[in-house]
C-alpha cells in the first residue's frame, strides 16, 4: 500500500471502499461531443482539488462505449482524464439502454481494473465514489438506469459542484443526530424558473435502523454549463480495454437510423434575434414584428423553451415556423456564438444563458432592469418590445438608405 | 389481448396565466393549481392508441397523495382506462426517484390482477423542471426493456414485438431518427413531440366512440379505482419514501446574478442622441465590417 494510503486510513479510521470521479463520455460520428469534454474539465478542477485536500491520488476515469473508439481515447487524457476505460464492440456501436447498463455496471463494479489504473487502491476499491453523465437524450436515461442498477443516488440537470464536507443531521439519514459526512458532492441544480438553486447530496444512511451505503454519487450534467479545460498534449494517462460479457440476448435490433440535418443553421449566421415570453401582449402582432426586425438584420430568429411549448394562440403558419423546439437557445436547445444576439422580451435564464453567452456583442429589449439578462447586456434597450422594436426598424431603414445614398 | 400501463403524475400547471409566482419570481405552489402533468397527458394519449389500434386495456397508476385521485380520472377522460390505481401511503412522502420507482414498480405489477402488462408508458419529465428519471428507473426495477425517446411506434401482435422510432438530439448535433424493434414487454417513456393518428374511417370511428365512453366512466371514476398503500403493495417501508431515498435536498437558494464582464449601457429608446451610435454599430454588424 502506498504512503498516503495509509495514512488516510489512520485518519479516517476506516478503509475506503469508494475510490475516482467516473464520467461517461458521449460520442457521434467519431467525434466526442462537447458536453463530454466539459465534464471531463469539471471533473479535473474537482479532483486536482479533491486530492491537494485529501491527500490523495484519485483519478478522472472516463469511459467510452462504442466500435472502434481507440481513437478517441489519446483526446480523451489531453482534455482532462488520468484513465480512460473503453469497451469496443460491434453491438455497442450505437447508444443502446439496456446493454449500455450493463456494460457500465460491469465496469463500475471491476475491482480487477484497479491493477492498471490505481495500483494502491486494488485491494479496497468496490466501486467508483462518483459520477458524471450528460444531461441530454442518451445520457438523462443512462445515468438512470445505470444508478437503478448500482442503487445509488442521482440529482438531474446539474450546473455546479462542490466536494466538502459536511455535518448532518437528518431525522432518516442520521436517526437526528449530527453526523460529518466527509467528500460529499454538493450538487447544485437550477429549477424550472431559472432563478432557485437547490442542492442535491446523495448520502449513505448512517441510521443504525437503515443502514445503507448509496455510492456513486451520481448526476447528470447541463450541457454548456461547464467549460474544457485548455487542451494539453503533453498530458499523460492510462488507457485500458475493457472486454464486456456480452452474452444476454439483445432485446433491441435497431432497424434503421437516420441523421437529419438541423433545418436551422445557427452556426454560420452572424445574427441572432430571440424572443420569449415578453410577446404575451399581442403574440401574433409581435412575432410579425420581430420577423420583420429580423429579415431586416438578415439575422436568424431564436426563441426560449416556455415558447415552443406553444403557450400562445397564433396562427398556423407562426406557430410551426417558430414556436418549434428546434429554435430554442439554451441548454434544451443551441448553443450559439453569433457576432450579435439581440434578446427581445426574455428574462435571461441560467438556462437560456448558457446557450448564448458568448455572443460576441448582446443587445436586450425588455421592460425591466430587474430581469438578469441585463447581466449579459452590452446594450439594455429599457422599454416595451411593442414600441422599441419599430423605433428600431424604422432607424436602421433610415441611417441604411442615407449611407447607400452617400456612398453611391 | 394487449395489456397497457400508464404511469402518470399530478402537477402544478405551468400553462401560461395559471402560474403564480411569488414577488421574487419564485413559483407560488401553494397558489398553482395543480393538473395532469402534460407529459402524462401524451403518455396517455399513446395508450389510448394501443386501444383503438389493439383493443389494449388500459390500467393507469399514480403514486401521490389522495388528491391526486383527480389526475387519475383526467387520464380515465383521455384513455377511456378500465382500470385506476393509486399508490397512497405517508410512508412514501419525500421520495427521490429511486424510492419512487420502487412503488411505482411493485404497483405495476398489480395492474389487472398481476397479469403481465405488456407496455408500460410514462411521460417524458414531470412539468420543466423534474428529472425524466422516474421512468427509466422504474423499467429498470421492473426488468422491462426500456425505449426512451419514442415519437411513433406499431405493434405486431402476432411476433410479439414492438417498432418504435426514436428522436435523438445532443447538443450541437444532428437530429438521429432511430427505428428499432423490441420483443414485449417493454416500457416506453413518450417523447413530447408524439402525436397519434387514426388513419382509417373504422379507426376514427373507434377512437369517437372510446372517447365517449372514457368521459362516462370518468364521471364515476371512482367505481375503477382502487388505492393501496405499501402493505397492499408488499413494500418494505425501508425501501420507499425518505428512509428508501439515496437523496436528499440539502438546501434551496437564489442564484446569485453571474459575474460577467460586459458593461451593461442601459439605454433609453426614446432619446435620440443615445440611440443612432447603437443603430450604427448594428448596420456596422449587418454588412460584416
Ligand atoms: C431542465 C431545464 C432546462 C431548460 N432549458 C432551457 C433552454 O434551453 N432555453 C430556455 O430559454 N429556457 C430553458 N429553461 C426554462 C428557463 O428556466 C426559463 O423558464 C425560461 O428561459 C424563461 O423564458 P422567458 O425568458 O421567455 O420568460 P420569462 O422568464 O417569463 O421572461 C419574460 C421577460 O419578458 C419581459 N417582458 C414582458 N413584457 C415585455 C414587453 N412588452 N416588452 C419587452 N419585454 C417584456 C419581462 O420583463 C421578462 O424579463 C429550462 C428549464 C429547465 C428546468
Ligand atoms: N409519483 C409518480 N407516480 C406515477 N408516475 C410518475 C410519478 N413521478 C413521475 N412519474 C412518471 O415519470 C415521468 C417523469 O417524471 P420525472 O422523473 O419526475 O421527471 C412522469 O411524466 C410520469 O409519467
Amino acid at each position: 500500500m502506498s504512503k498516503s494510503t495509509n495514512q488516510e486510513s489512520i485518519s479516517n479510521h476506516k478503509i475506503e471502499k469508494y475510490r475516482h470521479l467516473y464520467v461517461i463520455i458521449e460520442h457521434f460520428e467519431g467525434q466526442v461531443i462537447p458536453v463530454s469534454l466539459e465534464m471531463l474539465g469539471e471533473a479535473r478542477r474537482l479532483m486536482d482539488e479533491f486530492n491537494s485536500k485529501y491527500n490523495s491520488t484519485e483519478k478522472v476515469v472516463a469511459v467510452v462505449l462504442g466500435n472502434n473508439v481507440r481513437k478517441l481515447c489519446d483526446d480523451l487524457v489531453t482534455y482532462g482524464a488520468d484513465s480512460v476505460i473503453y469497451a469496443d464492440h460491434e453491438e455497442l456501436k450505437y447508444p443502446r439502454n439496456d446493454i449500455d447498463t450493463k456494460v457500465i455496471v460491469q465496469i463500475a463494479n471491476d475491482a480487477k481494473i484497479m491493477k492498471i489504473i490505481s495500483p494502491e487502491y486494488e485491494n479496497t476499491f468496490v466501486k467508483p465514489r462518483y459520477m458524471f453523465f450528460a444531461a441530454d437524450n442518451i445520457g438523462r436515461h443512462l445515468s438512470s438506469t445505470v444508478l437503478a442498477e448500482l442503487d445509488s443516488g442521482l440529482a438531474s440537470d446539474i450546473n455546479k459542484l462542490v466536494i466538502s464536507d459536511l455535518d448532518i443531521r437528518h431525522e432518516h439519514k442520521t436517526k437526528g443526530q449530527s453526523i460529518r459526512y466527509e467528500k460529499i458532492l454538493e450538487m447544485y441544480r437550477p429549477d424550472f424558473s431559472g432563478f432557485l438553486w437547490t442542492t442535491i447530496l446523495c448520502l449513505d444512511n448512517k441510521n443504525p435502523e437503515i443502514l445503507r451505503e448509496y455510492h456513486p454519487q451520481g448526476c447528470s450534467i447541463i450541457p454548456g454549463a461547464f467549460r474544457p479545460i485548455e487542451k494539453d498534449n503533453l498530458r499523460k494517462g492510462t488507457i485500458v480495454e475493457y472486454s464486456p460479457n456480452i452474452d444476454q440476448e439483445l432485446k433491441i435490433k435497431i432497424l434503421n437510423r437516420k441523421v437529419i440535418k438541423r433545418t436551422i443553421d445557427y452556426e454560420t449566421c452572424k445574427i441572432v434575434v430571440s424572443f420569449g415570453r415578453g410577446i404575451k401582449d399581442n403574440p401574433e402582432q409581435n412575432i410579425k414584428l420581430i420577423e420583420e426586425f429580423a429579415h431586416l438584420l438578415g439575422a436568424e430568429i431564436g426563441i426560449t423553451l416556455p415558447l415552443s411549448k406553444k403557450p400562445y394562440q397564433v396562427s398556423q403558419n407562426l406557430d410551426s415556423k417558430y414556436m418549434i423546439a428546434d429554435r430554442v437557445i439554451g441548454t434544451s436547445g443551441s448553443k450559439i456564438t453569433p457576432t450579435l444576439y439581440v434578446a427581445v422580451g426574455l428574462s435571461g435564464a441560467v438556462q437560456h444563458v448558457a446557450g448564448m453567452k458568448e455572443s460576441e456583442m448582446v443587445i436586450s429589449i425588455n421592460t425591466d432592469e430587474n430581469s438578469p439578462i441585463i447581466d449579459e447586456s452590452d446594450i439594455f434597450i429599457k422599454g416595451r418590445m411593442e414600441e422599441v422594436v419599430p423605433i428600431l426598424i424604422e432607424q436602421i431603414k433610415k441611417q441604411m438608405s442615407s449611407i447607400s445614398v452617400r456612398s453611391s | 389481448m394487449l395489456n397497457v400501463g400508464v404511469i402518470i403524475k399530478l402537477e402544478p400547471d405551468f400553462s401560461e396565466g395559471n402560474v403564480s409566482y411569488n414577488s421574487d419570481g419564485t413559483l407560488n405552489r401553494a397558489e398553482t393549481k395543480n393538473i395532469l402533468g402534460p407529459h402524462s397527458a401524451i403518455a396517455c394519449n399513446a395508450a389510448f392508441y394501443c386501444k383503438v389500434k389493439y383493443e389494449a386495456r388500459i390500467s393507469i397508476g399514480t403514486m401521490g397523495p389522495p388528491i391526486a385521485e383527480s389526475a387519475l380520472k383526467q387520464a380515465q377522460v383521455l384513455t377511456d382506462a378500465e382500470e385506476l390505481n393509486l399508490y397512497s401511503d405517508r410512508l412514501f412522502a419525500g421520495a427521490d426517484t429511486l424510492a419512487t420507482a420502487e412503488v411505482l414498480k411493485n404497483g405495476i405489477g398489480k395492474m389487472f390482477g398481476e397479469n403481465k402488462i405488456d407496455i408500460v408508458f410514462s411521460g417524458h419529465r414531470a412539468s420543466d423542471g423534474e428529472t425524466g428519471q422516474t421512468g427509466p428507473q422504474t423499467a429498470w426495477k421492473l426488468g422491462y426493456t426500456f425505449l426512451g425517446n419514442v415519437i411513433g411506434f406499431d405493434i405486431d401482435l402476432g411476433r410479439n414485438v414492438v417498432i418504435a422510432k426514436r428522436l435523438i438530439s445532443l447538443q450541437g448535433m444532428d437530429i438521429i431518427i432511430e427505428e428499432i424493434e423490441s420483443s414485449l414487454p417493454v416500457f416506453i417513456t413518450i417523447d413530447p413531440s408524439y402525436r397519434s393518428i387514426f388513419n382509417t374511417v373504422s379507426q376514427r370511428l373507434a377512437a369517437n366512440k372510446f372517447r365517449k365512453e372514457g368521459t362516462k366512466r370518468s364521471e364515476e371514476y371512482r367505481q375503477f379505482l382502487r388505492v393501496f398503500d405499501s402493505k397492499k403493495l408488499d413494500l418494505d417501508p425501508k425501501r420507499v419514501g425518505l428512509p428508501g431515498s439515496p437523496t436528499i435536498v440539502y438546501r434551496v437558494e437564489k442564484i446569485p446574478r453571474a459575474k460577467t464582464n460586459r458593461k451593461t449601457e442601459v439605454i433609453d429608446p426614446s432619446n435620440p442622441n443615445t440611440l443612432s451610435p447603437l443603430i450604427a454599430k448594428i448596420i456596422q454588424i449587418v454588412r460584416g465590417e
